[in-house]
């Protein structure tokens, strides 16, 4: 073994480097067939990327879509309650008592000083029933004495004042208006009603 | 060696110059990071961000039914920036378009929409520049309301920007002007706004936003400090159409008999409640310059007068509560009644020695009769009646300036007065004292503390000002109820039964003329008033009218039918069952 080695011991080197020329085919195991990575897989993870980025712009997007909303809710709350604060304003100088005694006066409408009532346990009509005349309004045709500047540029509700409601602006339409609660099932059992004995 | 050399120099040279442009910036960075990091942060903080204070709202004063008597409101002060006024664009709401707009055409459009004029705004603007560039705050129009406020905002002029204050309104106007009193610029005057303050008042709180480059505010840069707390909303007695019928009422009267001022009074007999407390002449609180500053408060509580006769039911009460006398007591009222050295009282009209019964001498309002009757309780009893009625100390609503009134003690009053006294000369009360006490005579002898406040309620739903109920039994039920029976003779047979009367109800009332003691002695004028309760059988509403130095009529006649207009309509209001029992008649004379 040894004398037939030791001739070619010295061309060794160079018959080694040629030895790759022999090509010689590589068996791949089943195994390493399966570990090789495939394209499928690439295009799996990047599409899953893309889907992901998608997902998060169309998230962003739905989002401030919501925060303008919100925000274009608070402003009109705002403005609403500005509204809502004009409105109880004008309407608590409207409801003083001079300015209803002085309509109730302008419309013809008396006062019955001396009220009566009728018992009906044992059908007793209490007091003393007089019945107003013409001149029994609460201010009988004298001038309220009870200012407010409030009402100085407020003139008496004269009897045809049709049509002429406060200038409230429609209420806007915005998307997502509050639905009315559902009406749930009537309650079986007992229905509220007053105790009789 | 050469060309290595100097290659090995240049690179040198260049290593050192960028460690020294590299440390140079390194020194800076240190000293703007570290060294003054606090400052300058604070200084670009400073130049963006603004602050703005954040008002809370001051509680409301409602009546009995929730009647608003004053309101919180919000007015806007409009405000220019002087620095950024320039041209600018603006989206036009019909076509949808930016249009240019000049400076004078947006003042022009704001000065149309508030009233002011342009012209004396823009010159505003140019003094405040010449006087300081850079400066960044003036008022155009101040306190306008929210409907100018809105169209104004409307027109989108980038320099204008909004203050939102809190303001006052009273929109029933005078009714109940004299009880809730006004705010003035510096907060709050008189009355209850004054008085109650500590629950009505709100806290501001603090709040800052930023601001871009052009003056715009950024949004969503608002940042609160503190948040603000609203007032608490203060709850009274006072019925605003009833309070309003009486001032109306005494109002009128007061002006046909020439008065100097009038009160009247209605109290509930169960719970000593307020339910209108009238005064004439009286304050608009959005008016406050409308007035006289005399009139501001309430003189129902603040201006004590010798009451004269109406006191007499007290002494009666107090009379039958101590068993020295009954009414039908047989007395005898004299011409004159001798009381220390030469003083004398004598009665209102002239009549020999009267023989009338303790019931008779009250429903005839004889001053002999109550005088001889009066020296029957010690001194101390008399003093300890009137005061257990409530007279000479403040009533429970301890009103703003309320006056206490002077009711003599025992140990330092003359002969005299100690007399006089029990018939309301020599002495003095306010109107809601002779409420108060005519309450404990139509309550069978028990007397609530008046009340005005029922409660302040927080907006955490905590309650507070709730009054403490401790009623006092001043006289004894049967005492108090032979003192009403004897009123109501005053309606039923007295020489005012006309104006007394309300028709299917049974009322008991004393009327009272006393003179008023100006410049050391009783003159020609005249304090009228009646009071009274109804309906008699089981009192329900006290009411008590006073008219000061009336003109055209001198004698009680004058306060009868403002007594009978109120009465009528608090029982009507209130649907208060009519009498039904017949009254119980004593003798009068014997």
């Amino acid at each position: 073994m040894s004398a037939l080695a030791s001739p070619l011991a010295v061309p060794a080197r160079p018959a080694r480097s040629a030895a790759p020329r022999a090509v010689t085919p590589v068996v791949v195991t089943r195994a390493q067939r399966r570990a090789r990575p495939r394209v499928v897989y690439a295009g799996v993870a990047v599409s899953g990327l893309f889907v992901i980025l998608l997902a998060q712009l169309l998230l962003s997007i739905v989002l401030s879509d919501g925060a303008y909303r919100i925000s274009a809710l608070q402003t009109q709350t705002v403005v609403l309650d500005q509204n809502a604060q004009v409105l109880v304003e004008s309407l608590d100088t409207l409801r003083s008592p001079q300015y209803l005694a002085a309509n109730a006066e302008s419309l013809g409408m008396v006062a019955n000083a001396s009220p009566a009532y009728l018992r009906l346990a044992d059908s007793t009509v209490l007091g003393s029933p007089i019945a107003a005349g013409a001149g029994a309004g609460v201010l009988d045709g004298r001038d309220t004495m009870i200012g407010n500047v409030l009402l100085a540029d407020v003139g008496l509700v004269t009897p045809v004042p049709e049509g002429e409601a406060p200038g409230v602006a429609p209420a806007s339409t915005a998307p997502g208006s509050l639905a009315s609660p559902p009406v749930g099932p009537a309650p079986s059992g007992a229905l509220p009603s007053p105790v009789s004995r | 060696m050469s060309e290595q050399g100097r290659t090995r120099r240049r690179l040198a040279a260049t290593i050192i110059i960028v460690v020294a442009i590299v440390a140079a910036f390194g020194v800076r960075l240190v000293d703007i990071q570290v060294v003054r990091a606090e400052q300058l942060s604070q200084e670009s903080e400073a130049r963006r961000s603004i602050p703005s204070p954040l008002y809370g709202a001051r509680g409301d004063i409602l009546d009995r039914e929730g009647t608003v008597l004053a309101d919180s409101v919000f007015r806007y002060d409009i405000a220019v920036s002087p620095q950024f006024v320039k041209d600018f664009t603006t989206l036009d709401p019909l076509s949808g378009e930016r249009v240019s707009r000049t400076v004078w055409q947006g003042i022009s459009d704001i000065g149309a929409l508030t009233g002011e004029d342009p012209a004396r705004m823009l010159a505003m603007i140019d003094a405040e520049l010449a006087a300081n560039p850079d400066d960044d705050h003036a008022y155009l129009v101040r306190r306008v309301s929210t409907e100018v406020f809105q169209s104004v905002r409307e027109l989108g002029v980038p320099w204008v920007y909004f203050q939102r204050l809190p303001s006052r309104t009273y929109p029933n106007g005078q009714v109940a002007g004299n009880l809730v009193g006004f705010l003035g610029t510096d907060g709050p005057q008189t009355g209850l706004e004054y008085r109650v303050n500590d629950c009505l008042g709100a806290q501001n709180g603090s709040s800052t936003y930023e601001r871009g480059a052009d003056g715009v505010r950024l949004p969503g840069t608002t940042v609160v400090q503190e948040e603000a707390v609203d007032g608490g909303t203060l709850h009274l007695t006072i019925d605003a159409d009833v309070q309003w019928f009486a001032q109306q009422t005494i109002a009128e009267e007061g002006a046909r008999l020439g008065a100097e001022w009038a009160t009247a009074m209605v109290v509930r007999v169960d719970d000593g409640h307020i339910i209108a407390a009238a005064d004439w002449p009286t304050v608009d609180p959005n008016d406050v310059n409308g007035t006289h500053p005399d009139n501001l408060g309430s003189r129902a509580f603040t201006a004590s007068y010798e009451p004269g006769s109406t006191i007499k039911s007290l002494t009666f009460a107090a009379l039958f509560d101590a068993g020295v006398t009954t009414p039908r007591d047989r007395v005898i009222a004299p011409r004159s009644y001798p009381t220390v050295g030469s003083y004398r009282i004598g009665d209102a009209w002239d009549h020999g020695d009267l023989r009338l019964t303790s019931a008779g001498v009250l429903m005839n309002s004889s001053n002999t009769g109550t005088s001889v009757l009066s020296e029957r309780l010690s001194l101390q009893q008399r003093f300890d009646y009137l005061t257990r009625f409530g007279l000479g100390q403040q009533t429970a609503v301890d009103f703003l300036g309320e006056e206490p009134g002077t009711v003599r003690e025992p140990d330092s009053i003359d002969g005299h007065s100690a007399v006089t006294q029990m018939f309301g000369q020599g002495m003095t009360v306010t109107s809601a004292q002779v409420a108060s006490a005519y309450q404990a005579i139509a309550n069978g002898g028990v007397r609530h503390p008046l009340t005005l406040v029922t409660s302040c309620e927080h907006p955490d739903g905590s309650s507070t000002h709730v009054p403490a109920q401790e009623p006092v039994r001043v006289v004894s039920e049967s005492a108090a109820r032979s003192t009403v029976d004897i009123l109501e003779s005053v309606a039923t047979d007295g020489w005012l039964r006309s104006s007394l009367q309300v028709p299917g109800y049974r009322v008991a009332a004393k009327t009272g003329t006393a003179e008023v003691a100006e410049f050391g002695s009783y003159g020609d004028e005249r304090i009228v008033s009646v009071a009274g309760m109804a309906p008699a059988d089981d009192p329900e509403f006290v009411v008590i009218t006073t008219f000061v130095k009336p003109d055209t009529m001198k004698t009680s006649a004058a306060a009868a039918p403002a007594f009978q207009s109120i009465m009528t309509q608090v029982l009507g209001t209130y649907r208060v069952s009519p009498s039904t029992q017949p009254a119980t008649r004593y003798p009068l004379t014997w």
